[in-house]
């Protein structure tokens, strides 16, 4: 087990989430292939693998690219479960979709049951800043109440698009080795976190 | 000649089955002397050598034809095998489509079933199970320790394949797995190496479909595109199909698996959804809590405890009836439904499920309606054929919901075009008498086996009894004006009119003995053109009388001979005078004008006709008529009379005149005063009016001394 992991570069899990329509499949496909798909078409759920360089050392990036409308919440509960940094998105031009970040943050938290779980809040079609709705200000005041970084991007002019995805690895490589310090890499002890959350609370 | 007969018995020789090559060719030889000879020899076997070949030829060039004919049929009939058994094949897969469609249209396989419900249906239920069971028990025998899957009532098999497992680190392929897509779970079992029975796979796992997370692989590092991932926590696991067809077919087999149970879930809260629960509050409770949560099924639970599941599924079931013309079941599902939620339901009507089951029934009821109100309309397309027979059944469903009205609207209205089509089939030749006669056969014996029809379909029903008569009428006023139209034409005579309105009446009577009496309307729609024809025929005859007054000699007429004679006695007699053998003078004498003869049998004819016409309304004209037409013919004799240059005829004159009062007037006035029962008064008063010329008579007849002839006549006869 441990010979596999050598030999395979380190692999980070990040899940896209947010309400549909937002541009989860649309940064994804932009960070994977450098290309921008205009036509929308709803993901059921999608997941690509793709090896790139993390400050010079070379890792795999595993990204789950969700469905904005799962019937099922312990389907839901599965895609959250198997991820270990979530890329949270919303539409700067759609105040639902920033409404609902609230939600899915709260589902991942439970789900996690990590107050510091690796996580980005990102607002997503940043170029068509003329039909904004929701103002920086306001995203920005969420993004500090969950302690979280917020970043905003466009799919389209691939703006950020990078960004969000590396500071999420960093994030997932920085919680692995601290874990991996404090546990020995063995078990996962949430003691820690707990006592994390008990400082916030 | 010679040489041909060789060549045909060296034919025959060579055919025969003894025939020896060398001890042939030693005989020739030794019948044959010299070189040439032989040669000559040698040159008919070379050319039946020929012959032989080209008709070998020709032969298998036949042969060959007929092979290749054959094996055109041979292919003919393979692609039209082919079509069949492709035919076959989707008939198959379209009835077992229809299977699954019910099974779980209809199953919901945590349902338990009602105690309560105790119908044919459950019988049919329990055949499907079993059915359904036994379908799945023969896939899954290849399954060790799969069995209990059977458990579960109502699972149905979607999908089955062989899958290849990776390792989700390194992706590299671990074992086969045979994959099993249930309605509402994904069964993995592993492959048994080395198998020789029929178990050939290994019961490993199973994941309930509402809690796994299928995600279709796109992009794992280039291992193309034939992946899919389950992440049922805490597995992930990657799964290699055999291509990226298979792949997608999976991912949509489970998705549309996925959905057709949180429909059917969905369905199920529906039914059992209390008012509480507002829809935003529903929405939240349902992203946030999984359906397992316990806390939601405690709540469904108690909601409805009361309802029997037949009343739950009652609205789907009502669909299927309805989709399969099953309406008497649908009609019994409705007033089982009416009647359970009246009894059992009066107490709470604010009950949201209660409501809801109402809410649907009385949309299933309308539909039902539609349906059955689709059924009786008429449509160009569509056959007529059944008649009002074909109508029956809906009609009687139609009354059992309430809807008599709209069910006695679309009747009649099919009651208009059977009417019409009837008769647009009756086609006008010869006779107009024969004509009218069909038309009004086929017209009032449809209306009477429509009128029976009707007292069946709405017995005791005043409204709609109402509303067939109205129909009635208004299909009456259009057959008359059709009649109007075709018959009252000016060159129609009278007594076609006479004959045509007369079937029509006695056709028209026959109604009456079903309570329907429609004679009023008939006559009255009749009676302005009556009135108009009964005019012009009063025209044309006075002209007519005025022509032949013109041209009146005041001879008597001459019958030529005793059989004329005999034959025109007879004629009147049967026309009613059977006085005129007094008339007779000599051989073959009348002592009449034939314009006299001839008046009275016109208007005697005439008098026949309006009798036969006769209406109260009609009266007025129909004196008129008589009393005009026989007025001109008395202003002709008046005139006649005072006419000097006819002095020397006035006797005769005058005998006439007493033929037309006393003989003609008087038998019309009888008839008149039988057939309608009082007298005429016309009639009377041109009696009164024309008496004196009766009273002048004797005292002419003294003046002009010539009194003996009549008597004569009458002696010498």
């Amino acid at each position: 087990m441990a010979k596999k992991l050598n030999q395979q570069p380190a692999l980070h899990k990040v899940i896209m989430v947010g309400s549909g329509g937002v541009g989860k499949s649309a940064l994804t496909l932009q960070f994977m292939y450098d290309e921008f798909v205009e036509d929308y078409e709803p993901t059921k759920a999608d997941s690509y693998r793709k090896k790139v360089v993390l400050d010079g050392e070379e890792v795999q990036i595993d990204i789950l690219d969700t469905a904005g409308q799962e019937d099922y919440a312990a389907i839901r509960d599965n895609y959250f479960r198997s991820g270990e940094g979530f890329l949270c998105v919303f539409s700067i031009t759609e105040d639902d979709s920033f409404q609902a970040t609230q939600e899915f943050r709260e589902q991942i938290l439970r789900v996690k049951n990590d107050e510091n779980i690796p996580f980005l809040l990102v607002g997503n079609k940043s170029d068509l800043d003329e039909k904004r709705k929701v103002t920086l200000a306001e995203a920005n005041s969420r993004a500090q109440q969950w302690n979280v970084p917020y970043v905003e991007t466009s799919a389209k002019t691939r703006e950020n698009v990078d960004k969000v995805f590396y500071d999420l690895m960093r994030e997932i490589r920085s919680r692995k080795m601290e874990d991996n310090k404090t546990n020995n890499g063995r078990g996962r002890d949430k003691s820690k976190r707990k006592k994390l959350k008990c400082v916030i609370l | 000649m010679s040489k041909s007969n060789m060549a045909d018995t060296f034919s025959t020789v060579v055919v025969r089955p003894d025939f020896n090559p060398e001890k042939y060719v030693n005989e020739l030889t030794r019948k044959c002397i010299g070189g040439q000879e032989l040669q000559q020899q040698r040159q008919k076997i070379q050319s039946l050598a020929d012959e032989t070949s080209v008709l070998l030829k020709k032969n298998v060039y036949q042969n060959y034809m007929q092979f290749i004919e054959t094996a055109k049929e041979i292919s003919h009939l393979e692609s039209e095998m082919y079509e069949l058994s492709r035919l076959l094949n989707e008939q198959n897969s379209l009835l077992s489509s229809l299977t699954t469609m019910s099974l779980l249209g209809d199953k919901i396989p945590s349902t338990v079933e009602s105690e309560e419900a105790v119908d044919a249906n459950q019988v049919d239920e329990e055949k499907e199970e079993e059915e359904r069971r036994r379908k799945l028990a023969a896939v899954l025998e290849k399954v060790e320790g799969a069995m209990a899957i059977l458990e579960v009532p109502g699972r149905v098999l979607l999908h089955e394949g062989t899958l290849m497992e990776l390792d989700p680190m390194d992706n590299k392929p671990i074992h086969q797995i045979q994959a099993y897509l249930l309605n509402d779970v994904l069964m993995l079992a592993t492959w048994i190496q080395n198998s020789r029975g029929p178990v050939r796979y290994k019961f490993q796992t199973t994941y309930e479909l509402g809690s796994l997370a299928v995600v279709n692989v796109r992009d794992l590092g280039g291992l193309g595109d034939s992946l899919f991932k389950l992440l049922a926590f805490p597995d992930t696991r990657v799964f290699r199909c055999s291509s990226a067809k298979l792949k997608r077919e999976w991912l949509d087999k489970c998705d549309h698996a996925k959905k057709s149970r949180l429909a059917q879930e969905q369905q199920k809260r529906d039914n059992t959804a209390t008012a509480d629960r507002s829809p935003s509050k529903l929405a939240k409770s349902e992203s946030l809590d999984s359906p397992s949560n316990p806390f939601e099924d405690h709540n469904d639970g108690p909601a409805e405890p009361e309802l029997p599941e037949w009343l739950v599924e009652m609205p789907e079931d009502l669909d299927v009836c309805i989709a399969q013309r099953h309406f008497e079941d649908a009609y019994n599902l409705i007033e089982r439904a009416r009647d359970f939620i009246d009894k059992n339901c009066s107490n709470h009507m604010s009950d949201p499920v209660i409501e809801e089951i109402r809410r649907k029934l009385d949309a299933r009821v309308k539909s039902l309606i539609e349906v059955l109100m689709k059924e009786l309309e008429v449509s160009p397309d569509k056959s007529l054929q059944g008649g009002l027979r074909a109508a029956r059944r809906a009609v009687r469903l139609l009354n059992q919901l309430g809807r008599s009205t709209q069910a006695c609207d679309l009747f009649l209205k099919l009651c208009t075009s059977i009417l019409k089509v009837q008769l647009k089939r009756v086609k006008r030749e010869g006779a107009t008498v024969l004509y009218v006669r069909q038309l009004g056969g086929i017209f009032f014996s449809n209306l009477t086996d429509m009128a029976r029809e009707f007292l069946r379909a709405f017995p005791n029903s005043p409204n709609c009894a109402s509303a067939f008569v109205g129909w009635a009428g208004s299909e009456l006023t259009h057959l008359t004006s059709h009649l109007i139209k075709q018959v009252f034409m000016p060159q129609s005579s009278i007594s076609t009119l006479a004959e045509c309105v007369t079937c029509v009446r006695d056709q028209c009577d026959q109604l009456c003995e079903l309570g329907i009496d429609l004679r009023y309307q008939l006559d009255g729609q009749l009676r302005t053109p009556l009135i108009r024809a009964l005019r012009d025929s009063r025209e044309k005859l006075v002209d007519a009388v005025k022509l032949r007054g013109a041209e009146d000699k005041w001879h008597p007429l001459n019958l030529q001979n005793k059989a004329g004679l005999t034959k025109f006695i007879q004629e009147m007699s049967d026309i009613g005078i059977a006085s005129i053998h007094t008339y007779v003078t000599g051989e073959c004498w009348i002592n009449l004008t034939s314009n006299t003869v001839a008046f009275c049998k016109l208007y005697l004819a005439l008098v026949e006709d309006c009798l036969c016409l006769a209406t109260a309304e009609l009266l007025y004209t129909i004196d008129e008529v008589l009393g005009d037409v026989f007025h001109a013919q008395l202003k002709h004799v008046e005139a006649s009379l005072k006419n000097d240059k006819l002095r020397s005829e006035s006797k005769f004159i005058q005998k006439n005149a007493v033929f037309l009062l006393d003989t003609l007037l008087t038998i019309v006035e009888h008839c008149y005063e039988e057939k309608l029962g009082h007298k005429c008064t016309r009639l009377s008063s041109l009696q009164e009016e024309y008496a004196w010329i009766k009273k002048e008579g004797p005292k002419q007849l003294i003046n002009s001394s010539k009194p003996i002839t009549k008597y004569s006549s009458s002696e010498y006869l």
